[in-house]
């Protein structure tokens, strides 16, 4: 079994929230300037992960499904005449990239994941495995438009980020992986999310055959 | 950051605009170049430019999508096992996966090209057809993917949660990726002369796909060491006193001492970072000579991690490594190779990879 102590976790939920309004509400939350050209799920990803107070040794665990929505419809909607700053803003990792490039903070590890039923097993196992000292685990989707009309979009904005470290002072939860031999259940990023919001337990086989149990302090 | 520890190489294959890994290997020993001048957006016009597509498919997106008889090719050379099985996992990376589905469903609104648009849609897609189970985890770090794969994978052995595991990359170019290096301008009518000391830097873009079987006991390669590092500076430039590079190559340059090395560099063709780097790598493993493959294959974008150390294999295997093809002097280190060379006196070879945002990544390969 492999086990880490959940020790910071913030969450947003801005519901239905236009990504303008999201860029005023968060504005002071970055270096002056900065979010002109952040999308709604970097500004959150970004805010969320700055409620952890980032440190240089932190490795760092993306999870998103679709990653950024709204950028890609309004890259693919730039051609003939491709944009070349929606180009880098559609790219998979940019939600985390945009948060700490503003902040120029570095980082060692960084592991942006992908998935569906699976990803949240696999972004907490990778977590798990990780040398670092602590471990930020962050992810989230943005609401598309005509990418989610077109089923290829989330239709719903959040974004989550936890602390993951060996040190259980403190600590607001246990969270644990151990293999077993049984068949799994899926759990959606969005579902992980609804867990966290209500601080739920959680007790199930997820992922590759593995039990996933997370026990709130 | 700490190395991780050493993992067995039990078998690596590839797939370029030039063929597999052993095909791929003796034409660039022939100084073949893959890239030819095409048209940026495919059947939509727009400015030639160095692509290098593999097996004579068009760059336009097809429903389903016309790289997939390549893949299954190159998987039919994956040792088999029952992979994606609980014991058995699968790691796959790529920049991206089907994207190139989502700008041809916009242009033309065919909803076929839909069903492949998505990461997690096209990699279940392909996991089907490729006869995987549900143990695959996905991964996309633009450039360095390929490295983020194998790192994940060795750790997951080394966890005792696998005794073996499948690293699977591709990148199959597009419009929505040759446009957007277009748009950036480092995708231009020039071919890319990696390391060279030139005016105008440029790169081109080719197909790539490749595997990686690790072990924890078999292979008479190893995978001795990897790294990565993050300078989140900025999304196209590294930070100007080459600190990322030096912070990546740190803990590999620890595994590597007293050893006689080879660089393969990522090299793609670009100015500044060519300078960076090979700046970085020549004092890093001084005497060492550097080699990037780009300037003939193109960069093969999230795949390059893994189809290089394919072809890092084979060059050991042949006891010679390609040279910088398209490259000419004046070079930005005395280090760099224009001209193939052999690998008898070497043991062990570095690669690195690069990516958006300052994104670093190298491992040292070694042979018993």
């Amino acid at each position: 079994m492999i086990e880490r102590y959940l020790q910071a976790l913030s969450l947003a939920d801005p519901g239905d929230e236009d990504p303008a309004v999201t860029r005023d509400r968060l504005r002071e939350r970055f270096p002056k300037g900065a979010t002109r050209r952040m999308t709604q799920l970097g500004l959150l990803v970004g805010a969320a992960l700055d409620d952890l107070k980032p440190r240089a040794d932190d490795a760092i665990v993306y999870a998103t499904g679709y990653g950024e929505s709204r950028a890609l419809e309004a890259y693919l909607d730039s051609f003939p005449g491709a944009s070349p700053t929606l180009f880098q803003t559609s790219i998979h990792p940019s939600a985390v990239q945009q948060a700490m490039i503003t902040r120029q903070h570095a980082v060692g590890e960084f592991f942006p994941m992908t998935g569906r039923g699976n990803l949240v097993a696999q972004a907490i196992q990778t977590a798990l495995l990780s040398p670092a000292p602590r471990v930020l685990v962050c992810g989230g989707e943005e609401r598309g438009t005509w990418l989610l009309e077109n089923g290829v979009a989330s239709a719903r904005t959040f974004a989550l980020a936890f602390a993951l470290s060996a040190e259980p002072a403190g600590a607001l939860a246990r969270i644990a992986l151990q293999p077993v031999e049984a068949n799994p259940e899926e759990i959606s990023l969005e579902a992980f999310f609804d867990v966290l919001a209500r601080r739920e337990p959680l007790n199930r086989i997820v992922g590759q055959g593995a039990r996933l149990t997370l026990d709130w302090s | 950051m700490l190395p991780a520890a050493a993992v067995r190489l039990e078998a690596a294959g590839c797939l370029t605009a030039l063929g597999d890994a052993v095909s791929t290997h003796s034409r660039l020993l022939r100084g073949e170049r893959a890239l030819s001048l095409s048209p940026v957006l495919g059947a939509e016009g727009g400015e030639a430019v160095p692509l290098a597509l593999a097996g004579g498919r068009g760059l336009d997106e097809t429903a389903p999508p016309n790289w997939l008889a390549q893949l299954k090719s190159l998987a039919d050379t994956i040792p088999a096992d029952d992979w994606g099985s609980p014991h058995r996992p699968v790691f796959v990376t790529s920049s991206n996966f089907g994207v190139g589905s989502l700008y041809a469903f916009r242009r033309t609104g065919e909803q076929a090209h839909l069903r492949y648009g998505t990461p997690s849609l096209c990699v279940d897609w392909l996991a089907r057809e490729l006869g995987w189970g549900s143990n695959v985890t996905t991964l996309s770090h633009a450039c360095v993917s390929a490295h983020l794969g194998l790192l994940l994978a060795t750790r997951t052995l080394h966890a005792g949660l696998a005794p073996r595991a499948l690293v699977f990359t591709f990148d199959f170019i597009s419009p929505f990726v040759t446009g957007g290096f277009h748009a950036l301008k480092i995708l231009n009518s020039g071919f890319p002369a990696p390391y060279a000391d030139r005016p105008t830097g440029s790169i081109g873009l080719g197909d790539g796909a490749g595997f990686a079987v690790l072990s924890r006991e078999r292979g008479d390669f190893t995978i001795a060491a990897q790294s990565v590092y993050n300078e989140m500076h900025h999304f196209t430039a590294n930070r100007a006193d080459g600190a990322g590079f030096a912070a990546c190559l740190g803990p590999v340059k620890t595994a590597a001492v007293e050893r006689k090395l080879w660089l393969k560099g990522h090299g793609t063709g670009t100015l500044e970072a060519g300078r960076l780097e090979s700046s970085a790598l020549t004092a890093t493993f001084p005497g060492a000579p550097l080699v990037s493959w780009k300037g003939s294959l193109g960069h093969t974008l999230g795949s390059c991690g893994v189809v290089e150390l394919a072809l890092a294999v084979e060059s050991i295997r042949a006891g010679r490594a390609p040279g910088t093809v398209g490259s000419a002097a004046p070079c930005f280190s005395p280090a760099v190779a224009l001209e193939s060379f052999s690998t008898a006196d070497c043991d062990g070879v570095v690669c690195a990879s690069n990516a958006f945002g300052g994104a670093h990544a190298a491992f040292l390969l070694t042979h018993d």
